[in-house]
């Protein structure tokens, strides 16, 4: 009697964890992001040595490095513009992208409209701390209005940045939510991200235990969140997705908000398409310099 | 002293306390922190070095070092220097014996193994007290400030209750009694302080901030950034009060920018970021060259390129501070060289900034930034305050604001001054403002952004000169090295050498007359700064004659520079002297 | 509870796959006591640390107790069940440890831990159809209780302590 009913991975999750002992806080709630990035890249099941794993700058940041995958940790705010250049590179390569929300929605927020817009094949998880980790905790992009920080000390003035009302106005075709208050809701919604053919975007409410707020918490997850599916929220609705992001900051929506159930073509399928169409006619190489022989 | 522990043994705030007491007491007195990379709970140490007269730089071999761990305290390396002569004091429950300390090539001739942790414990119940204990064992041995650190400990465990102030008091009283129980062998208390009265203690980056909040400056715009942050974080909480508004910008190309934006509407402004946010804030400071209006931006450095040693020192974005501009680009430079002085230059920036309408760089460093130090209540009646140039009544009924004038400074305007309006543009322009694509007037404005600033490099204001004037042996240094070198020249002298020092507070455009007068009679020197390669030595060459014998002493940045290298340095300059000429270049490390 | 598993049919779990399950909850406890104890010796808390590898070296005898009873009962027969599959069953969850905890603290994230697994094992000897999985099941459950008694009877021998170290002045900021 067989009692599984999954396909086998070739790869665990163990085959995607370097030797590096991660230097985040002990309690960190990155630790659960990036255990759930090893369980669907098992899922997945390419080799470490097909991925490209992209970040800026910022205790999340750091997340490449603790994954056996090739690793790039840039400068902050880039992470995006440098695996898009890399995917468009190399389409076969599996491109992952992860920072903050400072370095995603702060420093590179103009950065993430154009990765939507280009829609290449790379998956954009943001671990939203709603704090600066790495500097020592000022203001973020997603911190709550009035937030009292070391930049803030009477409380912010600004309103905050909804990541998920942005990318899903942008036009992704992929938007989702997790935290790792739901390990198994993480990992399947990163899953389903890398899947996806096509610009995939994952908030991962990850908290800042040394900064953050204290009921902003994973065991404060736990207790709060709810799961789209259970709300009974269909993904392939746009608006409905709009609607139920505007809950950003007061409810924790986990799982998928909208997927597109006819995803557009990839940037990198429409350039190989112009590169098919194109090269049929071209001279070869050798006649390069044709073109400018006067006839 | 120097002493090293894992975060939470306190150390640091041991340090603190001490630090704090001293300053209480009338000592001069300066601190320095250096940490691991953990975000929490890493190996931390300080140095603090004490003295009655002015501390200049924090001092090289240890006197008294603390090792809670030694792993902790071997991690620090170069950074906490033992002689034979330092004093070696350590918790023994790490089970090393004294005569087998982990320390290669030296042996300290005074070692104790004190059973700290044990103290602490038997003290308060817990391992916390042991920084208590610490400080105990200071003031035991070397006679400082006992009353003052308990009187700190009063402040500090003041909100914390009773009975965890009686605890650190009594694990304080503990290591007191130890250090009194086993006397050094060859006594070693502190004078006590010359002067009276206590001083600020505080650290380079809040004495920016709060300079220029005192020249007027009511803008601040900013991106987090290591070492910088604390000048934003003062600002958050102060510059509200004095009608000004901070913004936390998305980056740092959108913090410069509203600083620009602030500056435009007529408003002193800053912003502040370290290496890699000036880079990002590049195109932006040459607009605001072209647009003639008045910033004032801090570079904090640090170790680099990109990422590099973020929490360490270095000096090596002078290039990029002089040289990244498009366009023919000359932008004033100040670099302070203390916490204290960070004062005056800081001031001084905005100054040059309202006065010439143009950006200024401060290029400060994260030693002067971070590190804590004694500094004499200011007399903010010394300082004198420069407003722009406004237009009369007269300018504005035929405004241009870029009007040709004989110092190239054009009375500038800012929204809300009625006939004052004009176009603000990158793109090259006319004296009313519009848009031009003529060489010739290119040219003129070109010639008019320079002129303006040429008075800037006769300002011997902006220069420390000391020594002989006639000396034959002269050292030059800038930032937080040249107090590195101040006591290099003192030392060098009390030898014997004629010896001459320049510390510019300019740093560029070099004051050319200035350094030539200087140079011209030198035969041997240096040129030391913490960089690889050497940047002010190398911009000096571009546009000084630099005598044959003065030579770089450029070290990387977080490898420390000792008076002593220095001193060495400069005698075998001396010698060389007399010796064939190839010889000279020993003193040469680039 | 399902939240725990993924892909595992549990009313209808075979005995060998029910052995494999049971290895693999161990295996994963002992693995994050592993990082834990780790963590904490990044961030030079001793105390914790050799907690955390006292509670590994448990889980570690307890897992290849299993083990060796599952290859009695199977052989080499390949394994169906995956680590992937499961979630912090034993685990203690990542947000239970701070660099600056104390022993007590850290006793009660194991205590957490293994009420969890106890609850765990509880559910799954009520889902199942077979009587041979009930009662390993069943086993486990009480073997989970025991050790909760374990980590109390520590608790109890614990010197009262202090509060929580306090290292706020010693972060660092890149
Ligand atoms: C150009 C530049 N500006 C500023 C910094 C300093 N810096 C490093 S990380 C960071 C923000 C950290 O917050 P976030 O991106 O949310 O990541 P977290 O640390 O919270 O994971 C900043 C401002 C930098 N490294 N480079
Ligand atoms: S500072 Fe916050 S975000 Fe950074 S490692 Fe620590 S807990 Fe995580």
């Amino acid at each position: 009697m067989t009692t599984t009913n999954a396909p086998l991975p070739t790869y665990q999750a163990k085959d995607y964890k370097s030797e590096l002992k991660p230097i985040w806080c002990p309690g960190c709630g990155d630790f659960g992001v990036v255990q759930a990035i090893y369980r669907a890249l098992a899922a997945i099941g390419r080799p470490p040595h097909e991925i490209a794993f992209v970040s800026g700058i910022g205790c999340s940041s750091r997340i490449p490095g603790y994954t056996t995958a090739y690793g790039f940790n840039s400068v902050h705010g880039r992470a995006l513009p440098i695996a898009q250049g890399i995917k468009v590179a190399s389409p076969e390569l599996l491109v992952l992208v992860a920072g903050g929300d400072g370095d995603g929605f702060s420093i590179g927020g103009g950065h993430v409209a154009h990765a939507v817009r280009r829609n290449t094949d790379i998956t954009y998880i943001v671990m939203d701390n709603q704090i600066y980790g790495l500097t020592k905790g000022q203001l973020s992009p997603t911190s709550p209005k009035g937030l009292h920080t070391v930049t803030s000390e009477y409380g912010s003035l600004e309103e905050a940045v909804n990541p998920l009302l942005y990318v899903l106005a942008y036009g992704a075709n992929f938007v989702a939510q997790g935290t790792p208050a739901d390990m198994a809701g993480l990992a399947e919604v990163i899953e389903a991200a890398i899947r996806f053919p096509g610009f995939s975007f994952v908030n991962v409410q990850s908290p800042c235990v040394t900064f953050g707020e204290d009921d902003q918490q994973v065991k404060n997850h736990r207790a709060t969140m709810q799961s789209l599916a259970k709300l009974g929220h269909d993904p392939t609705d746009r608006l409905a997705a709009m609607g139920l992001a505007q809950k950003y900051g007061k409810e924790l929506h986990t799982g998928v908000f909208y997927k597109n159930p006819d995803p557009p073509p990839t940037m990198n399928a429409l350039i190989k398409e112009r590169q098919q169409v194109l090269s049929e006619k071209a001279p070869p190489r050798s006649r390069i310099f044709d073109r400018f022989l006067q006839t | 002293m120097g002493m090293a522990g894992s975060g939470g043994d306190g150390i640091v705030s041991a340090g603190e306390s001490l630090i704090s007491a001293a300053a209480y007491e009338g000592y001069h007195a300066m601190m320095t922190k250096s940490f691991g990379s953990q975000v929490r709970g890493g190996e931390s140490s300080c140095r603090v070095r004490l003295s009655t007269a002015r501390v200049q730089n924090p001092g090289g071999t240890l006197d008294v070092a603390i090792a809670l761990n030694w792993e902790d305290f071997l991690k620090f390396g170069a950074e906490l220097p033992v002689s034979g002569d330092t004093v070696v004091i350590y918790d023994s429950k790490t089970g090393v014996e004294p005569g087998q300390i982990p320390l290669v090539g030296v042996t300290p001739k005074e070692v104790f193994a004190v059973p700290i942790g044990e103290m602490a414990r038997r003290a308060a119940g817990t391992d916390k007290a042991k920084n208590s204990v610490v400080l105990g064992l200071i003031a035991g041995w070397f006679g400082i400030a006992p009353g003052s650190i308990v009187r700190g400990l009063n402040k500090k465990f003041a909100k914390k209750g009773p009975e965890l102030l009686a605890a650190n008091e009594r694990a304080f009283h503990l290591g007191e009694e130890f250090a009194k129980e086993h006397p050094l062998a060859t006594p070693r208390a502190m004078a006590p302080p010359t002067s009276s009265g206590s001083k600020m203690l505080t650290d380079g980056n809040d004495m920016c901030a709060a300079a220029a909040i005192l020249a007027g400056c009511e803008f601040f715009g900013g991106y987090p950034i290591t070492p910088s942050t604390e000048i934003m974080q003062f600002f958050t909480r102060e510059v509200w009060k004095y009608g000004g508004a901070v913004v936390q910008a998305e980056d740092e190309i959108a913090s410069i920018g509203a600083a620009l934006g602030a500056s435009f509407a007529g408003k002193k402004a800053m912003t502040a970021t370290s290496g890699p946010g000036m880079a990002l804030k590049t195109e932006i400071l040459g607009l605001a060259t072209i647009a003639e209006l008045p910033l004032v931006i801090v570079n904090v450095q640090r170790g680099g390129p990109s990422t590099g040693l973020p929490t360490k020192p270095e000096q090596s974005d002078l290039f990029q501070a002089a040289f990244s501009a498009s366009g023919d680009v000359l932008r004033p430079i100040l670099a302070p060289t203390s916490v204290a002085d960070t004062v005056d230059v800081t001031v001084e920036a905005f100054n040059i900034a309202e006065h010439y309408q143009t950006p200024v760089i401060l290029l400060s460093d994260q030693e002067i930034a971070q590190r804590k130090e004694t500094v004499d209540p200011i007399d903010t009646s010394r300082f004198t305050f420069i407003e722009r140039k406004r237009p009369t009544a007269v300018d504005l009924q035929s405004y241009a604001r870029f009007r040709m004038t004989e110092d190239g400074i054009s009375p500038i305007s800012h929204p809300g001054m009625k006939g004052g309006n004009y176009q603000g543009a990158g793109i090259e322009h006319n004296e009313q403002g519009n848009p031009t694509a003529s060489g010739k007037v290119h040219a003129a404005m070109n010639a008019k952004r320079f002129r303006k600033l040429a008075p800037l490099q006769r300002r011997r204001d902006l220069f420390r000169i000391d020594g002989d004037p006639d000396a034959p042996f002269a050292l030059v240094s800038w930032g937080s090295i040249a107090g590195v070198c101040r006591e290099a020249y003192l030392r060098a002298t009390a030898e014997g050498l004629a010896v001459k020092l320049l510390v510019p507070w300019l740093v560029y455009p070099v004051a050319e007359e200035i350094y030539r007068e200087f140079f011209g009679s030198v035969r041997a020197g240096l040129v030391v700064e913490a960089s690889h390669q050497g940047q002010l030595y190398r911009i000096l060459r571009m546009y000084v004659d630099v005598p044959r014998g003065v030579t770089s002493f450029a070290r990387d940045g977080a490898n420390p520079i000792q008076p002593g290298d220095v001193v060495e340095r400069l005698r075998a300059a001396a010698l060389a002297l007399q010796s064939p000429p190839s010889a000279q270049q020993i003193a040469c490390e680039e | 509870m399902t939240d725990k598993t993924r892909s595992i049919d549990l009313a209808n779990i075979s005995l060998r796959d029910a052995l494999d399950l049971a290895v693999l909850v161990e295996e994963e406890a002992k693995d994050r006591y592993e990082e834990f104890a780790d963590q904490m010796e990044l961030h030079h808390n001793p105390e914790a640390a050799r907690f955390f590898r006292f509670m590994l070296a448990i889980e570690a005898k307890h897992e290849s107790r299993l083990a060796e009873r599952r290859r009695g009962l199977f052989g080499d027969e390949p394994r169906s069940v995956k680590r992937e599959m499961i979630f912090d069953i034993e685990a203690p969850e990542y947000d239970e440890v701070r660099a600056n905890m104390t022993v007590r603290q850290a006793l009660g994230a194991s205590l957490q831990a293994e009420t969890k697994a106890f609850e765990f094992f509880e559910a799954a000897a009520g889902m199942v159809q077979m009587k041979d999985v009930q009662d390993i099941f069943t086993e486990l459950r009480e073997e989970e209780r025991e050790h909760q008694a374990l980590v109390r009877q520590e608790i109890a021998r614990l010197p009262p302590e202090g509060p929580a170290r306090d290292d706020d002045d010693e972060i660092v900021a890149l």
